[in-house]
């Protein structure tokens, strides 16, 4: 019973451990190292789903770090929102870490194999921390290790494209996280309090008499998650590092790394700061009006990009104004179709950017004007990546476009039709750079091909192919997810 | 008046001004390890200001003493315990990025940002 209680603190510790027990056989037994990762996501995943199973009841879990009670220590705080990201972080390391066990050895150099899954685990740990904890501070120290354990994950390759990319993420991600910790100092400064709903209840008095430092705390935390979660004009960090990272690095980073941030941005503004705050302080336009510059900018960027992961880095920019856009319109709808685009995102990019690592596992090709034929060679790998692309793009009955749809809704219920125009021309845009590689490989090759089977091993196959019928899946049958979203926006915003 | 405030209030004007100087040393300095020195400046900024946060005028460190008179008032922990795992923090970043920096210096042969730009 006491370990059924403790079970989101196991959560934490019991991915954590493995992470340094990692070192020890990183030095003599390299080769296991993949299987001791896989089974400790593994076991992440199964407490995640049990969690999941709890909230699905309706019940919230409060959990108090060693028994300190609420306003003096941490507590984990697990709502539907938190067991959203739960399952969706641990699901898409499984996949990833199953596809690393093969691809991993041919992007790296070998002595870093087993440190890899020390990174790997450490990251996860955090944003699962990031994800479950209701304390500001406690969120800092995850935000920070989260930033460091991306870096570190970048940085594995050990070329000198992604090594000087790495310099320039750590240090505009601790400017950001620089920022986020001022931040949180003034909230500190007015409530004297770290634990969200006690701020919230304390700022809700008395922030009449603070005008000027609720802006400055707000401008604050914008920035220093914007330029984490790599909101438009802050995201120069982040097409190298996408780019150059090794493909399962950067299915993690582009698919989750970049949207837990989104997601304790959307906890700070709508549970500490409250839902009149974001309408009255104009915050809502300013994110509205970046939003609009991701999704164009950030497509235009793409469609000049030749190498394919670069062009897949920047389609992430455009793809955070997706979210950034619903999460601006401020309304049920709105909120949701952002974290509907959330999961959706992580399923793409994650099947993107591993199939790009599978091409370049079988082919060596990077470059998109190089992939004549493979649709002939890799049917498999060039499925998943169409269907991938399609739901970009917005086609019905794949994922992208409930997402879509949903933004649709929340535009007209925001009272805001114009953004429904912007979504149709970024799916356009989306089409003007997606197209043309699937159009390459389908149908540029003359008349001598012969229908192959994909050469990859089966543990890069089996995680592309499981995204593309996830993708599939929330384009066909949405009504699920769709409404445990919604309750988990209506549990905070109204 | 306005300046007295300031005057009265100078810790927290201290921990803007090296928060700003922090910022200013990344964006602008070309050599990395001055960047890198401009991080912890900023994040030695916050840590005053949280410091200044927890301080009371004349208080006592918080550690009971049965020989303090009636009625001193103790400083509050909460900030400089924070800060205790900010120092950490901020330490772990500071080592990483200078074994990254030393990384690029075995590329490269420098740690001017300009150079290195144009060598790529």
């Amino acid at each position: 019973m006491h370990l059924w209680k403790t079970m989101p603190f196991l959560l934490i510790i019991l991915s954590l451990l493995p992470a340094f027990v990692m070192a020890i056989f990183a030095r003599w037994k390299r080769e296991v190292c993949p299987y001791l990762a896989i089974g400790s996501i593994a076991f992440s995943f199964a407490v995640s789903c049990l969690l999941a199973f709890r909230v699905m009841g309706g019940e919230t879990i409060h959990y108090h770090v060693s028994d300190w009670l609420p306003p003096w220590g941490i507590e984990i705080f697990i709502d539907e929102l938190a067991v959203m990201m739960l399952l969706l972080l641990t699901g898409c390391f499984l996949l990833i870490t199953i596809f690393s066990i093969k691809a991993l050895p041919k992007e790296i150099p070998p002595l870093a194999t087993g440190w890899y899954y020390t990174l790997l685990l450490l990251t996860l740990t955090a944003m699962m921390g990031m994800v479950v904890t209701n304390d500001l501070f406690n969120m800092y120290v995850m935000v920070e290790v989260t930033g460091i354990g991306a870096c570190a994950l970048v940085v594995a390759k050990g070329e000198k494209l992604s090594t000087e990319a790495t310099l320039r993420y750590l240090m505009l991600s601790s400017l950001g996280a620089g920022f986020f910790l001022f931040g949180i100092g003034f909230l500190y400064q007015i409530t004297g309090n770290l634990n969200i709903p006690y701020v919230a209840t304390e700022l809700a008095r008395v922030r009449e008499q603070y005008p000027f430092l609720l802006w400055a705390t707000m401008s604050f935390i914008t920035v220093g998650l914007g330029v984490k979660a790599a909101l438009f004009p802050l995201h120069i960090w982040l097409p190298d590092a996408h780019s150059s990272a090794p493909s399962s690095s950067s299915a993690i980073l582009s698919g989750l790394v970049v949207k837990v941030y989104i997601v304790s941005m959307l906890r700070i503004y709508f549970m500490v700061f409250g839902f009149e705050v974001f309408h009255e302080t104009y915050m809502r336009y300013l994110i509205l009006f970046l939003a609009t510059l991701a999704i164009i900018g950030g497509s235009f960027f793409a469609f000049v990009q030749l190498e394919l992961k670069r062009r897949l880095a920047y389609s992430t920019v455009a793809q955070i104004g997706y979210i950034f856009l619903g999460f601006g319109l401020g309304t049920v709808w709105g909120i949701t179709a952002a974290l509907l685009h959330i999961i959706i995102h992580a399923f793409m990019k994650t099947c993107l950017f591993l199939s790009a690592g599978a091409i370049y596992y079988q082919t060596g090709r990077k470059k998109v004007t190089h992939f004549s034929g493979l649709g002939y060679q890799m049917p498999v790998t060039m499925a998943a990546f169409t269907i991938a692309s399609l739901s970009m793009v917005g086609i019905p009955l794949f994922g992208g476009f409930i997402t879509k749809y949903a933004l649709a809704m929340g535009s007209l219920e925001a009272n805001n039709p114009y953004f429904i125009i912007l979504i149709v021309i970024s799916g356009l845009l989306n089409a003007a750079y997606y197209f043309p590689i699937i159009w390459q490989a389908y149908f540029t090759s003359g008349h001598d091909v012969k229908l192959k089977m994909d050469l990859v091993p089966l543990t890069m196959l089996i995680p592309i192919v499981i995204m593309a019928l996830g993708i599939i899946y929330m384009g066909i049958f949405p009504g699920g997810p769709l409404s445990f979203l919604e309750k988990a926006v209506t549990r905070f915003v109204f | 008046m306005k300046v007295s405030l300031l005057l009265a209030n100078y810790p927290y004007v201290i921990a803007v001004i090296l928060f700003c100087l922090g910022c200013l040393c990344i964006l602008t300095q070309h050599n990395l390890i001055k960047k890198v020195i401009g991080i912890n400046i900023m994040q030695t900024g916050i840590f005053l200001f949280y410091i200044a946060v927890g301080n009371i005028n004349g208080g006592v460190a918080p550690i009971y003493d049965p020989n303090l008179p009636e009625g001193v008032l103790y400083i509050n922990p909460l900030p400089s315990a924070l800060i205790l795992t900010g120092i950490v923090v901020s330490f772990s970043v500071t080592a990483f990025a200078l074994a990254v920096i030393v990384k690029l210096y075995n590329y490269y042969g420098t740690v001017n940002a300009p150079d290195i730009m144009r060598m790529r």
